[in-house]
């Protein structure tokens, strides 16, 4: 009882803590490291990352192949957790979540794109931008989806199945699946590391509206210099470390 | 060899699981064949050794329907020929202290007499013929295939009620003689009724009878295998498609298209050989259990046989691994031809090869129809050789056509269903990834729905047979009570009911007739069938015998008293290609008879058939024909218990059993149970691999497409809902499976019905599925279909998203 009695107090102290401080950043790494065994021998993916995105901003991770930007990202999506060090998402630690609470979290805060787009290719287009609010169970999903593929412009390819497109077209349709929930937090990997030049110009341009209309705070992993230069924040990591961090 | 120890071993060794499983699918398909196979040799093949190997070598046999007589014994012994002639006696006793033995009557005597030995004062004490008695000059002998009663003839002869009858003399050549000779001598001596045989008719008789039996129960076997075909067939297609990429490579690097296709059949091979090797082994053990089953029913249906110990020889082991090896090899061939077929630029991904199998629906549509067609002709061919070929090869081409139909059925289901699947993730996601993966999930519910269709198949014939024998046995049976010795007989045996049994029968107050039947053994055509004699007059009066369509019962019966006319049950007309109006020659006793069939009537009771005379005709050949069987009639209103008592009391010296209507009914139905508990483990086994198959193939759907099941995490999806998404595709597959699975079953069960069964057994069958019990199995095997899901699904639940997403 006395137990309960001092969480609820120290609950309430946290929020009024919480109203006097400045609004938190959306994403948070506070000294991340990443190790993993390979044949018993530790390696370090990532040492000692902090960096922070805001709402309605855009960070690029630039490096090269094996640098660690695929391991920072899934860390940031709540995919995987640091070996040490924190990931706040809200200000809250991913590394504090159940899986529960976790499975929710990427079902509302975040959101995902790939190099290679992963669109299911037995589903439509319209399908598989509804499917991540299908697996949230909201309503109205397909009006939703129907919505995102206007905004990137593919609302005419709804019944289209994923191998009768372009790859930009794809990738499109997987920005508009990751937007799908508005996240919080979109994740794109490599967005325009499998496409012509002009679709990537298309892909960088819906991140920027993705960062301005939603509101989501976007965290690129790229080693396109093109690409990197929509982003408000450039972190260069370099083995797993960071190296510099330019704002523009 | 390093090619297949690199593609195709370290694939197989990586995959352990599904490679047992498959292993394991094979080897269940090889085990029931072998044990059906050694089962069936084991409990069949000891009609003869018994007497043979005591005995010594016989040169010919004496037979004759009804007996023969013992006085031409004296005839033959008297014949200028260096040979013996042994009389001998045949029948069933219970010795105290070692059960039921076959009791052989010969002439211990004269042996005695000719090895310069006493004949022996040894008695045993059996009981034969229900009664219990002494039988002196008598022992107990062993035999190859267990122990046996060796009696003096004239005290088997007393013992069974068979005075001045001999069932066999038994004939031995002397050394120089000519075997020719002698058998012209005695047939000249002979009455030309009497069959003179060479060893083993009896023996071959006896396989002849139970070949359709046999036969039948291996097709049953066999289906198990088919299923497992169907599953090597899908092991080989997954491991093509997994493979297509280094195929194009290798193809790329010069390989041959004789190489590929060598690889793929040698990965074929190697499941059959070891899933056959593993079958032998398990089919061996199964044997022992199946054995006494198998026995049983032996002797419930058709003769006399005692289980010998299962010998399993090397021939039989080495063609249960051809077995093995040729159906995988016949099964992968499709598959590892489109192996070969890849060209080396064309080394694609599951995608476009998923989408070439979707379009080939329609052209497996096609197919599905001339299948249908060829089935349907097939079942109209006329038996070969006394086998129902062309009903097992419309069967197969059944089986073929359902399996081109399921590709198009499962695309139907999920455009059909497509509303409903779309409300929820799992059932959208479910149903897509089976259309995606076509090629593969049709085979899966092909596989399914084969097991499926025997279970439904064999459930709606033994069910429709079951129904027939009991609308039947309520039409036959229609005295108040049925007597016999109480001696415990199998088929095709005849024990007597002792002298006055049926005077004290009629005796008792309220019985209004008795039909006193005498049946024996008919030797017709080179098989075994039964002769028998009742008084048609009470059967007319109080019987209810259904002859066949158009008939006139009334009249067929009237015409049988005191003329040479006969009926015949169904199966004994079919087998003989006998109408009515046909004539017969028929030996009884020391007479050839020729007898005009007055009608054809519907019998359950012996697949071998009943030739059937009025008393007043058989005992004009057989003066002393001794009754077997006799039917008590009451008179309207009397007292059933009290005229059971009285029946029991008047006959309580003649050791004979009665039974009451319902009793008899009771037990005949239970004897059909008993005959085909065995069918349904064979069914059973069939569904087990199936399973086997069904979890096996979500496994492999699973393995494929785990980026995809990764991706799911990524976009939100919990891990209850990966699990449910398998588990509803698990569900979806098995509700197609049983769609398509009855709907064979049903085409299925119709050529069991009318084709098979009729041309193997001659009966009618009328048709009444068993509604509530194929709901029941249905929802059984749907059940374990789910089941057979949950592995697949604890396995996709717990991928690594991180892994699998990134491996490219």
């Amino acid at each position: 009882m006395q137990i309960v009695f001092y969480r609820i107090l120290g609950f309430g102290s946290l929020l009024r803590w919480q109203h006097m401080r400045p609004p938190l950043p959306r994403l948070e790494l506070r000294n991340v490291c990443k190790t993993y065994a390979d044949a018993n021998q530790p390696v370090e993916v990532l040492h000692d990352i902090s960096l922070a995105a805001e709402a309605g901003s855009i960070t690029a991770v630039v490096g090269r192949s094996g640098c660690g930007k695929t391991t920072l990202l899934n860390l940031a999506g709540a995919m995987d957790f640091p070996t040490s060090g924190e990931v706040l998402i809200d200000g809250r630690s991913t590394g504090s979540l159940n899986d529960r609470e976790l499975t929710a979290l990427r079902r509302t805060r975040v959101g995902f794109v790939f190099q290679f787009f992963q669109l299911l290719p037995t589903l439509t287009v319209l399908e598989n931008v509804e499917l991540p609010l299908l697996l949230a169970g909201a309503s109205n999903s397909a009006e939703t989806a129907r919505g995102r593929l206007r905004w990137v412009e593919l609302e005419d390819k709804a019944a289209s199945l994923p191998h009768q497109l372009s790859g930009g077209q794809m990738q499109r349709v997987a920005i508009a699946r990751a937007l799908a929930h508005s996240p919080d937090i979109l994740i794109a990997d490599e967005p325009t590391g499998n496409l012509d030049t002009a679709s990537g110009d298309q892909v960088l341009e819906l991140l920027r509206d993705a960062a301005r209309n939603f509101g989501s705070a976007v965290l690129l992993a790229t080693h396109s210099a093109e690409a990197a230069s929509i982003a408000g924040t450039r972190v260069q990591l370099r083995d797993g470390r960071i190296q510099t961090i330019d704002r523009a | 060899m390093k090619l297949l120890r690199s593609l195709i071993l370290r694939p197989l060794r990586r995959d352990p699981l599904r490679t047992a499983l498959t292993i394991l699918s094979v080897a269940l398909g090889i085990a029931v064949i072998v044990a059906i196979d050694l089962a069936g040799d084991a409990a069949t093949g000891s009609f003869r050794a018994s007497m043979e190997t005591l005995a010594g070598k016989t040169d010919l046999e004496i037979l004759a329907n009804g007996g023969i007589d013992e006085h031409w014994i004296g005839a033959l012994d008297a014949l200028a020929v260096n040979a013996t002639f042994s009389p001998v006696m045949e029948g069933q006793a219970v010795v105290d202290g070692a059960g039921p033995v076959p009791l052989y009557g010969v002439d211990l005597v004269a042996s005695a007499l000719e090895a310069a030995q006493p004949a022996g004062s040894q008695t045993v004490t059996a009981t034969v013929a229900g009664r219990r008695r002494e039988l002196k000059p008598a022992r107990l002998a062993h035999s190859a295939s267990g122990d046996i009663l060796v009696a003096d003839i004239a005290a088997a002869q007393q013992a069974l009620g068979r005075f001045g009858k001999l069932d066999r003399i038994d004939v031995t050549i002397g050394r120089g003689e000519d075997l020719a000779r002698v058998e012209q001598a005695i047939r000249a001596t002979l009455p030309p009724a009497y069959l003179v045989e060479r060893p083993g008719v009896r023996s071959d008789e006896n396989q002849r009878m139970l070949r359709a039996f046999r036969w039948n129960l291996r097709v049953l076997g066999y289906i198990s295998l088919v299923v497992g075909a169907f599953l090597i067939y899908n092991t080989i297609s997954i491991s093509v498609v997994r493979r297509r990429g280094e195929i194009g490579v290798l193809r790329a690097l010069g390989a041959g298209r004789a190489a590929v296709l060598g690889l793929f059949l040698a990965e074929a091979l190697l499941l059959g050989v070891a899933g056959a090797a593993l079958g032998v082994a398990l089919g061996r053990l199964l044997a022992g259990v199946t054995v006494r089953t198998i026995s049983e029913t032996v002797n419930a249906l058709y003769t006399t046989s005692r289980p010998a110990p299962v010998e399993l020889t090397w021939s039989e082991a080495w063609m249960s691994l051809l077995t093995g090896a040729v159906v995988a090899l016949a099964s992968a061939f499709a598959p590892a031809r489109e192996a070969m077929m890849v060209e080396p630029v064309e080394a694609m991904g599951r995608g476009a090869h998923e989408h070439r199998a979707r379009l080939r629906w329609r052209r497996e549509l096609v197919w599905a129809g001339l299948f249908a067609a060829a089935a349907l002709a097939a079942s109209q061919v006329r038996p070969i050789g006394g086998y129902p070929v062309g009903g097992y090869v419309a069967a197969l081409l059944a089986i073929g056509a359902a399996a081109c139909v399921a590709p198009a059925l499962v695309l139907a289901a999920n455009y059909l269903t497509r509303a409903v699947t779309r409300r929820r993730v799992a059932s959208l996601l479910a149903g897509r990834s089976l259309t995606a993966s076509l090629s593969r999930s049709s085979v899966v519910v092909a596989a399914l729905a084969t097991a499926i269709a025997m279970m439904a198949s064999v459930g709606i014939m033994v069910g429709s047979f079951r129904e027939t024998v009991a609308l039947w046995l309520d039409v036959q049976l229609r005295a108040d009570f049925y007597v016999r010795t109480a001696a415990r007989s199998a088929a095709g045996q005849y024990p007597p009911l002792a002298e006055g049994v049926v005077a004290a029968l009629e005796s008792v107050p309220g019985v209004a007739a008795v039909d006193a039947y005498h049946g024996m053994e008919l030797h017709f055509r080179g098989e075994r069938a039964t002769l028998g004699s009742g008084d048609l007059e009470v059967v007319r009066r109080y019987g209810r015998l259904r002859f066949i369509a158009g008939e006139d019962r009334d009249a067929i019966l009237r015409s049988l008293a005191q003329s040479d006319r006969a009926i015949v049950s169904e199966p004994f007309a079919l087998r003989n290609s006998i109408h009515a109006g046909d004539r017969l020659t028929i030996p009884i006793g020391a007479h050839t008879v020729e007898l005009t069939v007055a009608g054809v009537y519907y019998d359950y009771s012996s697949s071998q058939g009943y030739v059937v005379l009025d008393n007043s005709t058989l005992l004009r050949y057989l003066p002393n024909q001794p009754a077997t069987n006799a039917a008590v009639y009451l008179a309207p209103g009397a007292d059933q218990a009290a005229a059971l008592r009285a029946l029991r009391l008047r006959t309580a010296a003649y050791g004979v059993s009665i039974a009451a209507n319902a009793e008899l009914r009771r037990a005949s139905i239970e004897i059909f149970d008993r005959t085909f508990a065995i069918t349904w483990a064979l069914e059973a086994v069939a569904i087990l691999v199936a399973m086997l198959g069904a979890a096996n193939s979500l496994l492999a759907l699973v393995l494929d497409r785990r980026r995809e099941l990764g991706l799911l995490r990524y976009l939100g999806a919990s891990t209850a809902q990966i699990r449910g998404m398998i588990l509803t595709e698990a569900a979806f597959l098995g509700m197609l499976a049983a769609v398509l699975g009855l709907a064979l079953g049903g085409a299925l069960s119709l050529l069991l019905i009318f084709v098979v069964n009729k041309q193997s057994f001659g009966w009618t069958i009328q048709f009444h599925p068993p509604r509530e019990l194929l709901a029941g199995a249905l929802a059984l095997v749907w059940c374990v279909t789910v089941l057979a899901g949950l592995y697949p699904a604890r396995v996709a639940s717990r991928l690594n998203p991180i892994d699998v997403i990134h491996e490219e």
